[in-house]
């Protein structure tokens, strides 16, 4: 039975990743959240999941990437085609798994090259000496524009808004997942700031790469043009469609959507 | 090893003995057997000691005294104590105390030419009587507690360092006590005087290997004259078995600075009062502390930061880790005195938890005399590690037992950034990475017995 599931596994690797979610319900705090979400991101597509404060966005993100005290209660969630459900969060990253968090924690005392390193050697199965990762670091630093100075400091410890969202996209770069799940990435930036993060993030976004683009504002999709847009409420996907779907939104509102659902 | 002592307890007999063989100014064994006898055992019930019951700790089961040979150099000395005195650095002098006797002090002959004094305590007694005065027992009166009194009466051994007005001293001075003698009493004193406008750094450091019993009952004076600079560090590595109570006090006079480092890895029990007194205007303290406690080890830290000059400041940052069933208490007081004017005070202690059955108490005050604007202030916590810190380390691929390990040694990093010493930094991340692999391996363990149980 093991050894089956590792040859599958060496199977899928060649394969295209992907996260299917089905019928996936759970809650927090004995609250149900999410009361049923299919979706299905592959590798080197962009999926907008919108939707208003207290739809349930930011809870499918942490339950997908296995955040402590998120219970599932149905559905599963399968990732290269096996079901993560049961895995920790290390091992779902290991995998090709990454979130890009909503409010990044401070680590005090463990700088950014060297969290980052810790991880890069986790997500590779290397041990790559200090010298070489500097230099990976450096690429991916130089491409999206970040400074020295920030991956000496300690991770989150005294970032700005920006330079946290920054250092989340930096994260992403280096660990290369096959796919990304971005909780808000655009929340709490100014206007200088979003461009520099969605530059970034666009410049990733390539056929190795699927994404999860989870947003509350149309602004993060002037940057980045999904292939899919889905829009959430009350904890299940109302509504799925193409890039139009974001414009349909901005005239109408969640609000008119909602009605419109509802009368429908 | 050790000679064999002739009478034991601490008692007239053993007074009369170390009466005979010296090392202490007239008078001061015989005051400090006095209150010795007098004194009770410290209460629970009093604050102070409210944390560490010491009434069953039976002083008689422990021997006064177990004398070692002298030795003319570092080359006399036996290995496994060099050994022990750890990763030296360049130093400008080692002194090794073995059990009950200061065997060695070697002072490097340019720091002796300009006028440095390092020297057993009990030989700077006979030949520098005058710089003693006002000084021995001065900082840490014998009268203090039952302990500082017994200190006083049967000390042997301990170390004396003057350093001239304006002598910089190029390169640590560090003192070894090394015990190696079961259900020995052993009584380190360090004396430290600093006159105007001079430099030093002082490392003690107490080793022994996992013992029996053993009870060290330490005392540390540090005189700081006006701008002078101390950094004065005690490194207490001592073996299981290990009870450990040390006064630690500093004067610091006029525009003179004194940093210290409290680092705690060892013993069984450990009671450590740290207190410094900024006695003249514009004189500074920092006080850290580091200490990481397993099985069911008992540190209990207590610190008073205490103004009376105008314009002092000091700053306070003790942290800990604990595993196993270990318990710290941590227990600080700043005091502005009525007259200080313009002081800066800080405290701060914090505590991670690394097993659910470990414990740690942190009581910080302040006692603020002061009607002038001071700027004071104080934080502490205790608690495991943070679950969002580990779930956004986890999410990058980190396992568990890795995360914890990133979480605590960033924890004691805001510590270890302001030690200066290379090589007892280095030695602290040492000790608290292989604690950290232990707890890791244990974590580990305990899993697979409990998986096998189900």
């Amino acid at each position: 039975m093991e050894q089956m599931q590792t040859v599958r596994e060496s199977v899928k690797r060649t394969e295209t990743a992907a996260l299917e979610i089905s019928g996936l319900r759970a809650r927090v705090e004995g609250k149900e959240i999410l009361k049923g979400i299919d979706l299905v991101v592959r590798q080197g597509e962009v999926h907008a999941l919108m939707g208003p404060n207290g739809s349930g966005k930011s809870t499918l993100a942490n339950v997908l990437m296995g955040r402590p005290g998120y219970e599932l209660t149905a559905g599963q969630v399968l990732f290269r085609g096996q079901d993560i459900t049961g895995l920790s969060a290390d091992r779902r990253a290991q995998l090709g798994l990454f979130l890009a968090f909503q409010y990044p924690t401070e680590i005090p005392g463990v700088s950014v090259v060297n969290f980052l390193r810790s991880a890069y050697n986790a997500v590779k199965s290397e041990q790559i000496s200090a010298l070489a990762f500097r230099k990976r670091l450096k690429e991916k630093m130089n491409m999206l524009g970040v400074e020295d100075a920030m991956v000496n400091r300690y991770v989150n410890q005294g970032f700005s808004g920006g330079e946290k969202k920054k250092n989340e996209v930096l994260q992403l770069a280096v660990l290369e997942p096959e796919i990304a799940i971005l909780d808000e990435t655009d929340s709490g930036l100014d206007i200088d700031s979003l461009k520099a993060v969605a530059t970034g993030i666009q410049q990733l976004i390539g056929p190795n790469l699927g994404v999860l683009l989870i947003t509350h504002y149309q602004r993060m999709l002037n940057y980045i043009t999904p292939d899919h847009i889905h829009v959430m409420m009350d904890g299940r996907i109302v509504s799925s469609g193409g890039p139009e779907l974001a414009h349909e939104l901005e005239k109408k509102g969640y609000e008119g959507l909602r009605k419109e659902l509802g009368e429908g | 090893m050790a000679a064999v002592t002739t009478s034991t307890g601490f008692d007239e007999a053993t007074l009369r003995r170390l009466l005979e063989r010296g090392g202490a100014p007239d008078g001061v064994r015989e005051r400090a057997f006095e209150q010795f006898q007098a004194m009770p055992m410290p209460s629970p019930e009093t604050e102070e000691w409210r944390y560490t019951d010491l009434r069953d700790f039976d002083l008689s089961s422990f021997l006064p005294s177990a004398e070692e040979p002298f030795a003319e150099n570092l080359d006399g000395v036996a290995p496994e104590l060099l050994e022990a005195a750890g990763e030296i650095g360049e130093r400008s002098g080692l002194s090794i105390q073995h059990n009950s006797t200061l065997v060695t002090a070697h002072l490097d002959p340019e720091a002796r030419a300009r006028g440095v004094t390092f020297t057993s305590l009990d030989d700077a007694v006979t030949t520098h009587p005058d710089l003693l005065e006002e000084r021995l027992h001065h900082a840490v009166p014998t009268v203090r507690t039952r302990f500082t009194a017994m200190h006083g009466a049967f000390r042997t051994g301990g170390t004396f360092v003057h350093v001239p007005a304006g002598v910089d001293v190029r390169f640590p001075l560090q003192a070894l006590t090394y015990v190696d003698a079961d259900a020995l009493a052993v009584f380190p004193h360090t004396l430290v005087v600093l006159e105007e406008g001079s430099s030093l750094t002082f490392i003690d450091r107490y080793v022994s290997p996992d013992l029996e019993r053993v009870f060290s009952n330490a005392v540390v004076e540090l005189f700081a004259g006006p701008g002078s600079r101390l950094r004065y560090v005690a490194l207490q590595e001592w073996g299981s078995g290990v009870t450990h109570l040390s006064v630690q006090r500093a004067h610091v006079e006029r525009d003179a600075e004194v940093r210290s480092l409290a680092v705690a890895f060892g013993a069984s029990l450990a009671r450590s009062e740290a207190e410094t007194i900024l006695l003249g205007d514009g004189g500074s303290s920092e006080m850290l502390g580091v200490y990481f406690g397993r099985s069911d080890q008992h540190f209990d830290h207590r610190s008073i930061q205490d103004h009376v000059g105008s314009r002092t400041s000091s700053d306070l940052l003790y942290k800990g880790a604990l595993r196993g069933q270990a318990r710290a208490i941590y227990s600080g007081n700043v005091i502005i005195r009525q007259g200080a004017h313009q002081c800066d005070a800080y405290q701060t202690n914090r505590n991670i938890l690394l097993s659910e059955r470990a414990k740690a108490d942190s009581i910080p005050n302040l006692e603020i005399l002061s009607n002038d604007p001071v700027r004071c202030g104080h934080a502490a916590s205790v608690g495991p590690v943070d679950e969002d810190t580990l779930f956004y380390i986890r999410s990058r691929g980190i396992p568990e037992a890795e995360a914890q390990r990133l979480v605590v040694t960033g924890f004691f990093q805001e510590v270890l950034d302001r030690v200066t010493l290379q090589e007892v930094r280095g030695s602290l991340e040492a000790t608290i990475a292989t604690e950290l692999e232990r707890e890791a391996s244990e974590r580990l363990s305990g899993r697979g017995a409990e998986a096998h149980a189900v």
